[in-house]
């Protein structure tokens, strides 16, 4: 198995085709995914998201998730919400544009001049929201991260046709070479519960067990006749993540 | 006027993170503000979904087009999904097919033969409702 995936921060952008603030948005989270955050960011497709996009889904629950709006509607804020989790963060392009008293984005084709400065603002703010929601101080960022883009190391993502990410890991289960997708996040969120419950070294109990593989199952297709050798090999991979973490 | 002498709702993809996704919308906008401004409207997909009002109705009352930029089909599915009626399903993919040598790269800005496969999709798009009125008209 890879190295695991550093904690990342889903971002959904309103694809707010009829409106010039939507145009902003998707700029905005595409210069922050692609110049500002690349190493701290995955874009979650929203309509992916709403078609039923499991892994998208997938990441949103196991991720904080910062929401871009074109409007006053919400739709990424809203589904984000609706299908998975509460947004870690939201931000509004209006109320932005009204804040800093910047002129009206026009034009959902081609911004104008007054949309470009949105584009900025909304961007550096949602950095500045990537920043936060993992902790990290401009100190931290050390040189920057644009320099850094495509340096992710050998971990493999399962790109959806749109482009979004959850990380996939390659496993041999019954002589079998299957993929399991967010076996990471999930392993994370089940470890930071039980270092609340009892501590680093509290061992696994099979409550926990039963949880972790039904997780897994929500976010992975498991041959019934194969379960057993599913649920031991990802309780195995459990052992191991959580070795790694002490060490 | 259009098919069936009504408005058609024009939905494309919207999709972030590939050029195809960025094709569509693009495609949409030639076709609803250059090509057919009298008789397309575009409609936002995520409203659509949310279940805006305004969206649904406008997808109950008139056949749809739906562009979409990956094989996930996402406009083409939530149109149906919604109840609406999808009278033609574009897929950019189909179009890139006939015309490889129009490959679109970058997604925030497409190059020129992005922009142009863009136009060519709203075009044909625009040629198979032409045709549709010829038929109404027979």
């Amino acid at each position: 198995m890879s190295e695991m995936m550093e904690k990342k921060v889903g971002i959904v952008s309103c694809s707010g085709e009829e409106l010039a603030e939507g145009t902003v948005a998707r700029l905005a989270a595409l210069k922050v995914l692609n110049e500002l955050r690349p190493r701290d960011t995955v874009t979650i497709c929203l309509p992916l998201f709403l078609a039923g996009g499991a892994g998208d889904r997938a990441f949103a629950k196991l991720h904080p998730t910062i929401t871009v709006d074109g409007c006053f509607l919400c739709c990424a804020a809203r589904a984000t919400e609706k299908y998975s989790n509460k947004p870690a963060a939201s931000l509004v392009v209006n109320d932005l544009v009204s804040e800093a008293g910047l002129g009206k984005p026009e034009g959902r084709r081609r911004l104008n001049a007054a949309g470009h400065e949105a584009v900025k603002l909304t961007a550096d703010r949602m950095a500045a929201l990537v920043d936060q929601a993992l902790g990290k101080s401009k100190e931290a960022l050390g040189l920057g991260q644009a320099a850094q883009a495509g340096s992710e190391g050998e971990q493999r993502e399962a790109t959806c046709s749109c482009g979004s990410g959850v990380v996939v890991t390659k496993m041999n289960i019954a002589g079998q070479n299957v993929e399991l997708i967010a076996l990471p996040l999930i392993f994370r969120h089940f470890r930071q519960e039980q270092r609340a419950a009892g501590g680093p070294s509290r061992k696994l109990d099979q409550q926990t067990a039963d949880n972790i593989f039904e997780a897994v199952k929500i976010y992975n297709s498991v041959p019934t006749e194969l379960e057993p050798a599913y649920r031991e090999t990802v309780l195995e991979e459990y052992a191991r993540f959580c070795e790694k973490e002490k060490s | 006027m259009s098919a069936a002498g009504k408005t058609m709702v024009v939905v494309p993809c919207s999709g972030i993170g590939k050029p195809f996704g960025t094709v569509s919308r693009e495609a949409a906008y030639e076709l609803c503000e250059n090509l057919r401004p009298q008789d397309t409207r575009l409609v936002a997909l995520a409203k659509l979904v949310l279940g805006d009002e305004t969206a649904r109705d406008l997808i109950a009352k008139h056949p749809a087009i739906t562009i979409d930029g990956c094989k996930q089909m996402c406009a083409a599915k939530m149109v149906k999904q919604s109840g609406g009626t999808v009278a033609h399903e574009i897929a950019v993919l189909d179009v890139f097919r006939r015309h490889k040598d129009l490959k679109p790269e970058g997604i925030a800005e497409l190059n020129e033969a992005g922009l142009k496969l863009a136009r060519v999709l709203a075009e044909e798009v625009s040629g198979k409702l032409a045709i549709n009125e010829g038929d109404n008209h027979v």
